[in-house]
């Protein structure tokens, strides 16, 4: 028990401590940024890169270049997905998962629009195995007919049965193919069941499988594991993958071009919509425009705080606690798109989204206090960094900055970018939103959901 | 279900091979499923989980010769009549197509069952420590 006086002496010590401290604390501008860097390499063609974080734990990644963009044939992705850590030449999918087990592992494979990514976690001492059955995976998986028809068909039949079940998936996927059309555009899971039925077999997954793991379309990245160590056995266990790609594809690899336009789809489960700007395109790409972020985040929608709405914009404007109100601003790596996804009862996803297009205007005309932006453009630079920190962001965008042979991800200087918005950046950038054409989808209730043009919005 | 056989032991074996192979050739036109167009594939018992799970992974065309042959065979059955001579299964076409995948289930059905009964022990390396 402490008396009452030696308490408030201590707490005294700490509020000196703290008035002095904020001079020498380190700012957000300059982050420890030596726990970002990637290491690069290249071994016999394969690109690997790695960061050596101090703990008892890897996680490693092998990032292909086909993503849902990149897939020539509907649901190629999906399917490539889900034969990950399937029979090879040499195992057993059931021996690949006891032995896994055996190490404590986890394995994982997942798709994004640009991305594929097969993810291992697991000790530090185990790198040579995983490295092994990454390179086997990618050199010399079996794609056998019944492995398809038995297990990879199912798990595509429940992620396109999910998919039709979640209407914000819906809303969001419909506004990528509204804002892009192809390549950016198509939808991450079976939006029917015409893919499975039609394109898809076990032999063109293979076709498809020779040229997203070829060397110049992959990268093996790693966290947590010595650059020596991963050079080293990436060296001796990529040896089976080809060297260049089965056929060189084009699909996806051209530009995006934002389109725009309106979308609605009645649904009986729930309702969503999503309003869609162009938006920035990562930082390493051509159309990098941090104020786009800012404005993400003024206008916001959840509330990073417990018990509180938040100060973005659209967090104190939405019609209902209930209703679910999310800006995100999608990077991709030549192109981006700004949305905002509205759920919950139709009414009040209508209302609110008629205040989320009068709280643009009003930024367009600049009747948004500087508080408010310098609150949005903090809460964006703590995401960024936020994110490069996370071990799973920073495995995927370093992946991809090698795949695409542009420089890296440096999130520092993203960080810089974000620091040096204007109020006039962010108020231009909200003026050029209600100038362009806007992708609108509305997924629900259809009576109520209203039109773009309603909203006053061009598409 | 593939029953255990003397073939791979005699076919190792050249001196063996040259003894056996005329009374086989006699067993299995004795046999008498050629003359009704079957494939010696054709006879494995199929009551159970194994063989019903490789004809599952048939593919489509051999799928549906097999149940051609099956019934052209019932049909010549009943009626108490074999396929006229140029219609049987001539030797170069009565090859396995159904018993390798078989076998391919019962590995993996074996390899289950090993890595079921497995004994695991720590790394030297990790013996004393805690992970």
């Amino acid at each position: 028990m402490f008396t009452r006086s030696t308490a408030c002496r201590s707490a005294q010590r700490v509020a000196r401590q703290q008035a002095v401290r904020p001079a020498q604390r380190r700012g957000l501008a300059a982050p420890a940024s030596g726990s970002f860097q990637y290491q690069s390499g290249d071994a016999q063609g394969v690109k690997f890169a790695s960061r050596d974080l101090a703990g008892p734990t890897t996680t490693l990644a092998l990032v292909a270049k086909a993503g849902t963009r990149y897939q020539p044939l509907p649901g190629l992705t999906e399917g490539l997905q889900n034969f990950a850590f399937r029979s090879t030449e040499r195992r057993s999918t059931l021996r690949i998962v006891r032995e896994s087990e055996l190490l404590g592992a986890e394995l994982n494979s997942y798709h994004t629009r640009e991305n594929l990514v097969l993810e291992a976690k697991f000790l530090r001492d185990d790198l040579p195995y995983f490295v092994e059955l990454f390179g086997e995976v990618a050199a010399s998986t079996k794609y056998l007919p019944h492995v398809y028809l038995e297990e990879v068909l199912p798990l595509i039949q429940f992620a396109h049965k999910r998919f039709l079940a979640n209407p914000l998936d819906m809303a969001i996927n419909s506004a990528h193919s509204l804002a892009f059309h192809r390549g950016l555009g198509v939808p991450t899971a079976s939006a029917s069941s015409t893919p499975y039925t039609k394109y898809l077999e076990a032999d063109t997954i293979e076709w498809f499988s020779k040229i997203a793991y070829a060397k110049p379309n992959f990268a093996v990245v790693a966290n947590g594991a010595e650059h020596g160590e991963l050079s080293k056995w990436v060296n001796e266990f990529f040896g089976g993958v080809p060297a260049s790609p089965l056929e060189e594809l084009t699909t996806g690899t051209e530009q995006s071009k934002y389109y725009g336009g309106q979308e609605r789809i009645a649904h009986d489960g729930a309702n969503a919509m999503a309003i869609a700007f162009p938006g920035s395109s990562s930082f390493t790409g051509k159309f990098y425009k941090p104020e786009l972020a800012v404005l993400g985040s003024l206008l916001g929608g959840q509330s990073s705080i417990k018990w509180s709405s938040g100060f973005s914009l659209l967090g104190n404007a939405k019609a209902s606690p209930g209703t679910q109100v999310k800006t995100t601003s999608a990077i991709y790596s030549d192109a981006g798109l700004l949305y905002t996804t509205i759920t919950g009862n139709a009414a009040n996803v209508a209302k609110t989204a008629y205040s989320a297009v009068e709280l643009i205007q009003k930024i367009a005309s600049g009747d948004i206090s500087a508080e408010d932006i310098q609150k949005a453009k903090a809460a964006a630079k703590f995401k960024e960094l936020e994110n490069g920190q996370d071990v799973k962001a920073g495995l995927v965008l370093t992946g991809s900055g090698l795949v695409h042979n542009t420089k890296a991800y440096q999130i520092d200087e993203v960080a810089k970018a974000i620091d040096g918005v204007t109020d006039a950046a962010v108020k231009s950038a909200a003026k050029s939103l209600l100038e362009n054409k806007a992708s609108v989808s509305a997924v629900g209730d259809l009576f109520v959901l209203p039109y773009a043009e309603d909203l006053g919005l061009k598409v | 279900m593939s029953a255990p056989s003397l073939a791979p032991f005699i076919l190792k074996r050249p001196w063996l091979q040259k003894w056996v192979k005329p009374l086989a050739n006699w067993y299995v036109n004795a046999a008498g499923y050629r003359q009704l167009g079957l494939r010696a594939d054709d006879l494995i018992p199929e009551e159970n989980d194994t063989v019903q799970l490789a004809l599952k992974r048939l593919p489509p065309k051999d799928a549906y010769d097999r149940v051609f042959r099956l019934r052209r065979a019932f049909q010549c059955s009943v009626s108490h009549q074999l396929l006229p001579k140029n219609e049987w299964t001539k030797q170069e076409e009565d090859t396995p197509y159904l018993s390798n995948i078989i076998q391919e289930i019962e590995a993996e059905m074996k390899e289950r069952e090993d890595l079921e009964a497995l004994v695991v022990s720590k790394r030297a390396a990790n013996a004393k420590s805690g992970h």
